[in-house]
């Protein structure tokens, strides 16, 4: 009887053999020597073993993090910069999987298919922390531009996940430097900046010399 | 912040200069890839250009104060590396502190346990910007120690800077390319070198236990094993830096102690060691409570080779200078005059450069300097100002070594005129066989 995690590793041991998917389930099942029956009952077709691998990264990543004593003293920006610092240490485990299944299935211009489960496991994780961040006003709610934050989090998971696949420096600084980057900026963006007063104060003004239009009037 | 408080400028134009000039960068790249949406094909040169216009245009600016220090310290027109220096690391590296999680992803990746776990308490606030780091403070076994962590990626930010300013280093100095590359690999290697945290440690220890013996000069302790390639540990050392010292309005009696301190510390290592601590910039040092001068930063290390210090020192100590035949001679051991120079060439720098050396040489001529009397700093800076007007000088001379042994000892000038420091001159003399 096989289980979930043996099927998983025989597969990403297949597709880093071979560089390509099995044949069909049938062939996989028949190398394993478990029936076709046993691997539907954990999944539902190839796709689906890796979208949970990366669902399961991204999950391992949170659960590691949360029981650190600092965790609940990060402000939401650092929440965000630990859970990708602790991300792309995991993704190290598995790079040569993550480099196949990335390049395997992109080329689109949304998100590889393989990182939908990772991407609602990684949204829920964010609008936790953008919640938090603005109930603290650590970021500034803004109408219709808060509920986007989480979709400015998601592309930098993109670009963290793109420039980590094509990193060549030693100990995988480049990333590290990619992710304390990117992550401020967008914080940055999420924080009350001059942008808000700029506009508040064109508010302001418009309300106000109408105010003195009617007086006048 | 590294910053050369030697510069006779307020630093806040200054940063205020550098900033400008980040914000052009940065608009460059804006443009660029706003082009670029349009236009695929765009290639990246217009936006090195551009780049190095802006950062060209504010040194060019800085003409005035920075530039001419610089100019001097490299001891012709090759003013390049010094407004480099202050430019990338202060405009680059002081902008963005490390983050918390980096911090402690920085030890977990070296160590394999986070700085909470090492330490029995670390902050993770900062205590200040270095150049091309943070320092954090710490506590073990009661000992309060200094960490200080470097930013990701400033090595390969090194490099590609000074790519980007090269080609217009040689309109700027009218050099061709051959020339410049030997100075510019030279502040490179020493860049690069400062980014090696290793090798800093290895050579704290060095020069420290070196330096044990000089009176009045005081080291913190290094630990090699709390230390790695992007992490320093060291003995945390109470004290004020020289502005706030001088704040404290110190009697004479104390500066001259610190002054001398400085100058026994520099001598020591250019005669005695043959390897100097290449970075006089004030915030390398401390003024201990208990009256001593605390050396706290070792990145820049200049080797001093045998080829340059015998013709170079001979001229200062030697009375070479008298002698025109043997200056000359020396001279052209020194590159400063090239075989291919005419007669007429070959007395201009002969004059320009032995006016230079006399300066050099002052300090070195009684038993005792006064650092504080202003005549002798404004013939540096008269002197300076010379070498930015005549097209002559333009000329990048010398060995690539001279810019960073002068640099050197025109920062410690500097420093001790800023302390107002009467030293004793004659203690530790060059060697000249």
């Amino acid at each position: 009887m096989a289980t979930a995690d043996e099927i998983k590793e025989a597969y990403i041991d297949y597709v880093l053999t071979h560089n390509e998917q099995p044949k069909s389930v049938y062939i996989f099942a028949k190398q394993l020597n478990i029936s076709e029956q046993e691997f539907y009952n954990f999944f539902a077709s190839f796709i689906a073993i890796e979208k949970g691998i990366w669902s399961g990264l991204t999950a391992q990543a949170l659960a590691e993090l949360q029981p650190q004593e600092v965790w609940s003293k990060y402000t939401s920006r650092e929440k965000v910069l630990a859970f990708f610092y602790a991300f792309v240490e995991l993704l190290k485990s598995r790079r040569s999987f993550t480099i196949y299944s990335l390049k395997k299935h992109s080329g689109k211009l949304s998100s590889p298919e393989v990182l939908d489960d990772a991407k609602i496991v990684f949204e829920n994780f964010a609008e936790t922390v953008i919640r938090q961040g603005l109930a603290s006003t650590e970021l500034a709610d803004r109408k219709f531009f808060s509920k986007r934050y989480k979709d400015a989090l998601w592309v930098q998971f993109g670009i963290i996940l793109n420039f980590w696949i094509n990193d060549n420096s030693a100990g995988f600084e480049k990333t590290d430097e990619a992710i304390e980057r990117g992550i401020n900026v967008t914080f940055d963006l999420f924080q009350r900046s001059p942008l808000d007063n700029i506009f508040e104060y064109g508010k302001f003004i418009t309300r106000n010399s109408k105010f003195r239009e009617n007086m006048r009037f | 912040m590294k910053e050369q408080q030697s510069i006779p400028v307020t630093k806040v134009a200054r940063s205020a200069k550098f900033v400008k000039t980040g914000f052009q960068v940065g608009g460059n790249y804006i443009k660029h890839y706003s082009k670029k949406l349009f236009n695929p094909d765009l290639s990246r040169d217009q936006l090195n250009e551009d780049n190095a216009e802006d950062i060209y245009n504010s040194l060019s600016e800085l003409k005035g104060s920075a530039l001419k220090i610089a100019q001097m310290l490299s001891m012709d027109k090759n003013i390049l590396p010094r407004a480099y220096t202050d430019k990338f690391t202060q405009a680059q590296y002081s902008a963005p502190p490390l983050s918390g999680p980096l911090i402690i992803r920085t030890f977990t990746k070296l160590f394999g346990k986070t700085p909470g776990e090492i330490f029995d308490e670390f902050n993770l606030q900062s205590e200040n910007a270095a150049s091309i780091g943070q320092v954090h403070k710490a506590k073990l076994n009661g000992k309060q120690l200094a960490i200080k962590i470097q930013y990701p990626g400033v090595g390969d930010s090194i490099s590609s800077d000074l790519k980007l300013v090269k080609p217009f280093a040689f309109r700027l100095l009218g050099m061709s390319e051959k020339e410049l590359n030997v100075y510019i690999k030279e502040v490179e290697e020493r860049l690069l070198e400062e980014t090696n945290y290793e090798l800093e440690v290895q050579q704290s220890i060095e020069i420290s236990k070196a330096c044990s013996n000089l009176e009045n000069v005081v080291f913190p302790t290094y630990y090699p094993e709390l230390s790695g390639h992007r992490v320093i540990t060291m003995d945390w050392i109470n004290g004020l830096h020289l502005k706030e010292f001088l704040q404290t309005n110190p009697s004479q009696e104390l500066r001259n102690k610190i002054g001398q301190a400085m100058w026994d510390f520099y001598n020591f290592q250019q005669h005695e060691l043959r390897k100097v601590h290449a970075d006089p910039h004030p915030g390398n040092f401390l003024i201990t409570p208990d009256e001593k001068l605390a050396v706290i930063d070792f990145g820049c290390i200049k080797g001093i080779p045998d080829d340059f210090y015998y013709p170079f020192f001979s001229l200062i100590s030697a009375n070479v200078l008298a002698d025109k035949e043997k200056t000359i001679k020396t001279f052209r051991e020194l590159e400063m005059i090239w075989p291919s120079d005419s007669p007429i060439q070959i007395e201009f720098y002969y004059q320009a450069y032995r006016e230079m050396i006399e300066l050099f040489a002052r300090p070195y001529a009684s038993e005792t300097f006064d650092f504080s009397k202003n005549e002798y700093i404004e013939s540096l800076y008269e002197y300076g100002e010379k070498l930015t007007k005549v097209p002559e000088l333009k000329q990048a001379r010398g060995v690539k070594h001279f810019i960073y042994v002068n640099r050197t000892n025109f920062g410690l000038y500097n420093i001790l005129h800023d302390l107002g420091a009467q030293v004793q001159t004659n203690k530790f003399k060059p060697h000249i066989s």
